[in-house]
C-alpha cells in the first residue's frame, strides 16, 4: 500500500516530477558520455601508443637512456633472445640500433632519432607498417638498390618531402569534386604553383577564398593539393662510435601517420644492418630489444620476471616506458570519480529541494495521515520510496540513453576534426570512440539510487517532525 | 458502559506573548452509542477539545480515558497504533489521499492493519455500501462532490472498528443538502449498528440531530444537555 500510494504519489504533480527526472536523465547522461568520450579517446590514445610506437617491454644497457650512448649495446644479444624466446608470455622480440642524428634534404633540416630495425621483425612487435598513407611507398618491402627510409608525415611535411602543388591535373580533379565551379576557379590561377610548406599554401588559398569556402572545402582542397614524390633523397647523419662525423643518402620508403606530431616528428626508420654498417656496429649489436606479449596485461609482471632473469640489463614495461600514459591512465579514473560526484551533488539538491516542497505542500494530508493512524515508519517509507522513483527512473533512462549513444557512437566514432591538430599535437587522434566499461555503468546507477535514498533522508525527517495536530490547523 | 472520560482537562497555550486558556476544566463522560454534538462560538475551544480527545493533542492538565486507556500514559508510536485501531476521525477537509480511489482510500487502515484481501474487500464495500457510494469506489476524489468525500470519510473512519468516531466540523464545508444527507447516514450507523459519533458543528441544523448537545465558551462546558429519545425537543 505503500509503495502503491508513493508510486501513485510520484505522479501528482506530473511536470514537476518529469523535470526532476528529465534532469537526472540529462546529468546521468551528460557524465557518462563525457566520461565515455575522454574514456575512449585515451584508450586509443594507449593502443595507439602501444601498437605503433612502444610495444609492451624495452630491454636496453642499464646506461643506455641517459644520453644514447652508442657503445652501450646489449651484451650477449644471442643469449638473451634466446631465453626471451624460451619465455612463454613473449610472443615477438625485435633488436633495434638507435642513434641520435639530423635528417635533411635540399631545404630543410631537423634532429632526428635514427632506429635501424629488421623490417620482419619489426612488424611482429608493432603495427607501423600498417599506418602508411596510401601511394607514399611500403614498408622495405620494394627491393631497391638505395637505402630506404621510413620516416613520419610531420616530419615529411617539415623537409618538405610533402609539398603542396597545383597543377592542371590538381585543377580538373577540383573541378570533379563537389566544389562549386566558382570556388575553383579562384584556384586556377595558381596553376603550376609549388608550395615549400603547408603554412605557405594556407596562406595562400586562404587569401583568395571567403571564410566560408575555406571552411567547407579547406579540407579536400588540401587533399588534392597534397603531392609527394616516391623516392625523394634524404640524408641522414650522425657520429660514429668513434665520434666522426658520418652519413648517407636514404630515399624515402614510405610514410606513416599515427596522428602523434612528436613522434612522428623524431622517428626515422632505416634497416639494422645498413645502420650498422654505417656506424661501425655489427649486426649482432642492439641497443634495445622490443618485446610484444601475449597480453598486454601481463606487461607489470612479465618485466620483473625479466629483470630478475637479466640483472645486468634494464628491462621497462610500458608504464615506466611512458609514465605520461601511465599517469593519464590512472589520473583519469579519479578525475572520472570527481565528475561524477559533482553530477550526483547537483542530483541530491533537485531532489532534496522538489522532496521538500512535496512535505510542504503536503502538510495536511500528511498529518491527517498520522492522526489516522500512518505510524512514522510508514510516513518515513512513503517520502524516501518517493524519492526513490524519480531518482531511479531518471537514473535507468539516464543510463539507458546514454548506453544506446555510447553504444551507436563507439562503431561510427565521433569526428572533432576542427580540433585535429591540437589533438594529434598531445598524441590524440581527432576521431574517438566513445567507450565505457561495464563496471562504471554498474558503479554509476548504484550511485544514483543511492544519492535518491540519501537525498531523501532529510525531507523525510522533515515530515516525521509534523504534529498532527499543527499541520490540521495550517491552512 | 462508559467508554470515554474526561476528567478535569486543560489546555494552554503558551505562544509567543500571551497564553491561551483554550480548554479550562472540562470533566465529561461519553457512554457507548452516544450521537453528541460539541458547539459554541468560534474559539471557544471545540477543535482543541476533539484534538485531546482523539490523542492528536495532549491536555496541559487532567485525564483523558478511553475506554479505562490513559493515552497520556502512551508513548508516541503506541498512540498512533491506538488511534488507528481505536478510534475513527472525520476531518473538516483533507481527510482523503487525492491519488487513491475511494474504495483504497477506505482500506488504508486495513491495508496498514494486513487484514487479508477477501475480508478488506468484504468490510470496504459493506462501509461503501452503508455510505452510499458503492458504485462510485473506484473514482478518485477530486472526482466526488464535497458531500460524497466526506461520506467515504466516514466510511474510511468506521473501517477498523473503532470505540468512536470524532468529527471536528465534518458539514463545515457543504451545503445544507448535503450536510443533511451526511448527518443522516451518520445518524443511521449510529441507531443502525450502535456506532459512537462525538462531533462540533456551527450549524443549527445539525445541532438539532444530535440527541446531546456539550456547549463550550473560553474553554468551559456551560452546558451539557440530553434531548429525549424520539423527541423533536
Ligand atoms: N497551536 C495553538 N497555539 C496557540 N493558540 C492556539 C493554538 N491552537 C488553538 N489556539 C487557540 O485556542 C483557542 C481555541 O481554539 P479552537 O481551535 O479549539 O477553537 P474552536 O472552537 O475549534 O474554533 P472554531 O470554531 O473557529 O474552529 C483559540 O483562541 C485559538 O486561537
Ligand atoms: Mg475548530
Amino acid at each position: 500500500m505503500i509503495w502503491k500510494t508513493a508510486w501513485k504519489n510520484v505522479w501528482r504533480n506530473r511536470v514537476r516530477s518529469l523535470v526532476v527526472i528529465a534532469s537526472v536523465t540529462i546529468g546521468i547522461f551528460g557524465g557518462v558520455f563525457a566520461v565515455a568520450v575522454m574514456n575512449g579517446a585515451i584508450e586509443q590514445r594507449v593502443d595507439s601508443a602501444l601498437n605503433n610506437e612502444i610495444s609492451h617491454i624495452h630491454i636496453n644497457h642499464p646506461g643506455f637512456r641517459d644520453n644514447y650512448d652508442i657503445h652501450l649495446t646489449i651484451p650477449d644479444l644471442d643469449s638473451v633472445m634466446g631465453q626471451l624466446d624460451e619465455t612463454a608470455e613473449v610472443k615477438a622480440v625485435s633488436p633495434r640500433i638507435i642513434i641520435s642524428g639530423m635528417a635533411n634534404t635540399a631545404s630543410k633540416s631537423a634532429g632526428v632519432q635514427i632506429v635501424g630495425i629488421d623490417p620482419s621483425l619489426e612488424k611482429s612487435v608493432v603495427d607501423l607498417h600498417e599506418e602508411i598513407i596510401p601511394g607514399t611507398g611500403d614498408f622495405f618491402e620494394t627491393a631497391s638498390r638505395y637505402h630506404l627510409a621510413f620516416i613520419g608525415q610531420d616530419l615529411a611535411k617539415q623537409l618538405n618531402i610533402i609539398r603542396y602543388v597545383i597543377d592542371e591535373q590538381t585543377i580538373s580533379e577540383l573541378r570533379e569534386s563537389k566544389i562549386p565551379e566558382a570556388t575553383v576557379e579562384k584556384l586556377v590561377p595558381f596553376t603550376g604553383e609549388r608550395f615549400h610548406s603547408e603554412e605557405d599554401f594556407e596562406k595562400e588559398v586562404k587569401a583568395v577564398l571567403a571564410p566560408g569556402e575555406l571552411e567547407q572545402y579547406g579540407r579536400l582542397i588540401r587533399e588534392k593539393a597534397w603531392s609527394f614524390s616516391e623516392r625523394t633523397r634524404m640524408t641522414l647523419t650522425f657520429l660514429d662510435g668513434d665520434q666522426v662525423q658520418t652519413g648517407a643518402v636514404f630515399r624515402i620508403a614510405g610514410i606513416f601517420d599515427i596522428k602523434n606530431t612528436v613522434f612522428e616528428m623524431s622517428t626515422v626508420m632505416v634497416k639494422k644492418d645498413v645502420l650498422a654498417g654505417l656506424a661501425g656496429l655489427t649486426e649482432n649489436d642492439a641497443h634495445k630489444l622490443i618485446i610484444r606479449l601475449e597480453d598486454m596485461e601481463q606487461a607489470k609482471a612479465v618485466s620483473s620476471l625479466l629483470s630478475k632473469k637479466f640483472p645486468h640489463l634494464e628491462v621497462l614495461g610500458w608504464k615506466e616506458i611512458q609514465p605520461d600514459l601511465a599517469l593519464m591512465t590512472d589520473l583519469v579514473q579519479q578525475f572520472y570519480a570527481v565528475f561524477m560526484l559533482i553530477i550526483l551533488a547537483a542530483l541530491a539538491f533537485g531532489i532534496v529541494n522538489t522532496m521538500l516542497m512535496v512535505v510542504l505542500e503536503r502538510t495536511k494530508e500528511l498529518g491527517m495521515l498520522t492522526a489516522i493512524g500512518m505510524n512514522k515508519k510508514r510516513v518515513f517509507s512513503m517520502i524516501m520510496l518517493e524519492s526513490v522513483f524519480l531518482s531511479l527512473i531518471g537514473g535507468v533512462v539516464g543510463m539507458i540513453v546514454s548506453h544506446v549513444l555510447v553504444l551507436f557512437t563507439s562503431s561510427r566514432g565521433i569526428n572533432f576534426s576542427q580540433f585535429e591538430e591540437g589533438f594529434e599535437a598531445m598524441g590524440y587522434t581527432s576521431h574517438i570512440y566513445p567507450e565505457i566499461n561495464p563496471g562504471f555503468f554498474i558503479t554509476v546507477t548504484i550511485l544514483i539510487i543511492l544519492t535518491g535514498i540519501l537525498s531523501s533522508v532529510y525531507p523525510a525527517l522533515k515530515a516525521l517532525k509534523l504534529d498532527p495536530a499543527e499541520a490540521l490547523r495550517t491552512e | 458502559m462508559k467508554i470515554l472520560e474526561i476528567k478535569n482537562v486543560h489546555k494552554i497555550y503558551n505562544s509567543s506573548e500571551v497564553q491561551v486558556h483554550a480548554v479550562n476544566g472540562v470533566n465529561l463522560d461519553f457512554e457507548k452509542g452516544e450521537f453528541s454534538a460539541i458547539v459554541g462560538p468560534s474559539g471557544s475551544g471545540k477543535t482543541t477539545l476533539l484534538n485531546m480527545i482523539g490523542g492528536l493533542d495532549s491536555p496541559t492538565e487532567g485525564e483523558i480515558r478511553v475506554d479505562q486507556t490513559n493515552l497520556a500514559g502512551l508513548k508516541s508510536s503506541r498512540l498512533i497504533d491506538f488511534r488507528m485501531r481505536h478510534i475513527g476521525f472525520v476531518f473538516q477537509s483533507y481527510n482523503l489521499i487525492p491519488v487513491l480511489t475511494a474504495k483504497e482510500n477506505v482500506e488504508f487502515i486495513m491495508n496498514l492493519q494486513k487484514w487479508n484481501k477477501r475480508e478488506r474487500d468484504k468490510r470496504t464495500y459493506e462501509l461503501l455500501e452503508a455510505v452510499g457510494l458503492k458504485d462510485r469506489a473506484h473514482s478518485r476524489p477530486s472526482k466526488l462532490s464535497g458531500g460524497q468525500q466526506q461520506r467515504i470519510a466516514v466510511a474510511r473512519a468506521l473501517a477498523s472498528k473503532p470505540k468512536f468516531v470524532l468529527a471536528d466540523e465534518p458539514t463545515a464545508n457543504l451545503d445544507t443538502k448535503s450536510s443533511e444527507n451526511l448527518l443522516n447516514i451518520m445518524e443511521e450507523l449510529n441507531r443502525e449498528e450502535g456506532i459512537t459519533f462525538i462531533f462540533s458543528t456551527h450549524d443549527q441544523r445539525v445541532m438539532k440531530k444530535a440527541r446531546r448537545v456539550i456547549t463550550l465558551e473560553d474553554g468551559r462546558v456551560i452546558s451539557d444537555e440530553w434531548k429525549k429519545k424520539n423527541g423533536s425537543s
